[in-house]
């Protein structure tokens, strides 16, 4: 008897620094962000999973105008990362130099950490393994 | 099935920009006016009004628009619709009025939409806009508007070799464009090295490489091909149209270097109309960032994936090019107050295909496609158009 997994629990594993991914119980999909079903196979049956927390830098951008609540925080880094597991997930980009961001390559091997920005919000990051 | 009996007899757009004093149905009121009674059609022909607009809610503190702007305009009774997909909203509610004439329901009907940006703070528009994108797997992280099509950008430039200049130069024709259109917000050109001035927004886009915050409006009037003939000499068919979406999350997305929406609706377009990409004259894209232009002239088949930015180097999509982009402006110059922007680009394919485009008239104008695009490209809805007598 398993609850259906939800986007707030899933937000609350990312601000108690332990990143859950969604698993399909039909054909084992990892998913992450949440969606409301497998875009495998179709199975709506989904279950919390940890994942290795390794991966890859697919593309990132640097930012450096935001919106007022991240404002003091730029430049900061914006990344696409995919898991091992297959999924993608849009992440922090943390341990890298934002105003060199020529000198970041893509396809780097990451590995998962978190940060705490100023409002005291934690996001999931990846920094170079 | 292909369309039968959509016209487009009239289009107008008001001047885009920072129109200070006036507010969200005035505006409004002003592109309906030149589109109907100022066309020599009245208004008492208009049997519904489809209405396009983003976000007025957080920009002007109001909701249930379509009634409010229709009764403005004068056109209290109607049935008035409000249509929303972020920087899509114009041609979704185009869409709805293809079909209202499609199906027989109306002979004539309204297509107007309208955004009031500048009357908030730039720090609140681009909370606004952010509205359009995912808030809580994406924009909860900082990520923004600017950012998404960075991200493009970078997947795009190692996959193809696609240069900061390449982009640069979409800026640069936008402006040369847009220094001919007396409606545009920006009527400057600029020098590539301007263009290239590196004050980033989100790296590698820079300020030259982002649409402005804009007002304005615009309206088209759609009938059936027994009513055109009695509006004009020159109605323009839209003889294809499809719709398409995609995953709010770039990190869902298969590809960042196409947007895929813009692949199905081009698709779904070309085999409703029976055509291809070498019949059309040229092409209006939305060029909300310069990578966008340069994505969306692949995804709309103009170009091999990864051969845009040779196309712009080259000057094929120049006005006088041989494949014409934007040849108005776009958004990038001519301004882009959101919702308004679908509607607005019908009334530049409208404008040019009947030859009526001024210093900006492309020298082939049978037939056009439009792919206007909401948000990160979650909607994308392009309509193709041939001048009925071509
Ligand atoms: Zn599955």
């Amino acid at each position: 008897m398993s609850e259906r997994p939800t986007i707030e629990q899933y937000q609350q594993y990312i601000q108690d620094n332990d990143f859950h991914a969604l698993k399909c119980k039909s054909c084992g999909a990892v998913i992450a962000p949440p969606k409301g079903m497998c875009y495998s196979c179709g199975g709506t049956d989904l279950e919390w999973t940890t994942v290795s927390g390794k991966g890859k830098l697919v593309s990132f951008t640097v930012i450096h105008i935001a919106a007022e609540e991240f404002q003091d925080e730029t430049p900061y880094f914006v990344a696409i990362v995919e898991l091992d597991e297959g999924t993608r997930i849009t992440a922090r980009l943390l341990g890298l130099d934002p105003t060199q961001p020529e000198k970041v390559k893509l396809g780097m091997p990451l590995k998962i950490d978190y940060e705490t920005g100023k409002s005291g919000k934690v996001y999931i990051g990846f920094r170079p393994a | 099935m292909p369309l039968r009996e959509t016209n487009i007899v009239s289009g107008a757009q008001t001047k885009f920009g920072k129109l200070e004093g006036l507010t969200l149905r005035e505006i409004f009121a002003e592109a309906v006016d030149k589109a109907t009674v100022g066309a020599g059609i009245p208004k008492e022909d208009i049997q519904a009004a489809f209405i396009g607009t983003f976000i007025p809610e957080m920009l002007v503190h109001q909701g249930h628009t379509a009634p409010l702007l229709a009764d403005y305009a004068g056109l209290r009774g109607l049935p008035a619709t409000r249509h929303e997909a972020a920087c899509a909203s114009g041609a979704t509610a185009l869409r709805a009025g293809i079909m209202a004439i499609e199906s027989g329901l109306y002979d004539t009907v309204l297509v107007a939409a309208a955004e009031k940006m500048t009357s908030v703070s730039t720090n609140r528009a681009t909370e606004a806009l952010a509205a359009a994108a995912d808030d809580e797997f994406e924009s909860s992280m900082g990520l923004t508007f600017p950012g998404v099509f960075a991200i493009a950008a970078v997947a795009h430039m190692q996959e193809y070799g696609t240069t900061e200049e390449d982009m640069a130069l979409v800026a640069v024709k936008a402006h040369r464009n847009a220094a001919k259109n007396p409606l545009a917000q920006f009527q400057k050109e600029i020098s590539l090295e301007k263009a290239m001035t590196p004050r980033y927004i989100a790296w590698p886009l820079k300020l030259f490489d982002c649409s402005p915050i804009s007002d304005g409006a615009a309206a088209i009037v759609l009938t059936n091909n027994e009513r055109a003939k009695q509006y004009t000499d020159t109605p323009v068919k839209i003889v294809g149209t499809g719709q398409a979406s995609a995953s709010m999350n770039l990190c869902d997305r298969t590809s960042l270097t196409s947007f895929e929406a813009s692949v199905r609706a081009s698709r779904i377009a070309y085999d409703m109309a029976g055509l291809t990409p070498k019949d059309m004259d040229f092409a209006v894209v939305h060029d909300c960032f310069t990578i966008a232009e340069i994505i969306a002239s692949e995804d709309i088949g103009f170009f091999k994936p990864g051969e845009g930015a040779k196309a712009v180097r080259e000057g094929v999509t120049a006005l006088d090019g041989s494949k014409p982009i934007n040849p108005m402006g776009g958004l990038k110059a001519v301004g882009h107050p959101v919702g308004a922007t679908g509607v607005k680009q019908a009334v530049v394919l409208y404008r040019e295909l009947i030859g009526e485009a001024g210093a900006n008239q492309v020298p082939n104008h049978n037939t056009a496609i439009m792919h206007n695009f909401g948000g990160t490209g979650a909607t994308c809805v392009v309509n193709i158009m041939r001048r009925a007598d071509a």
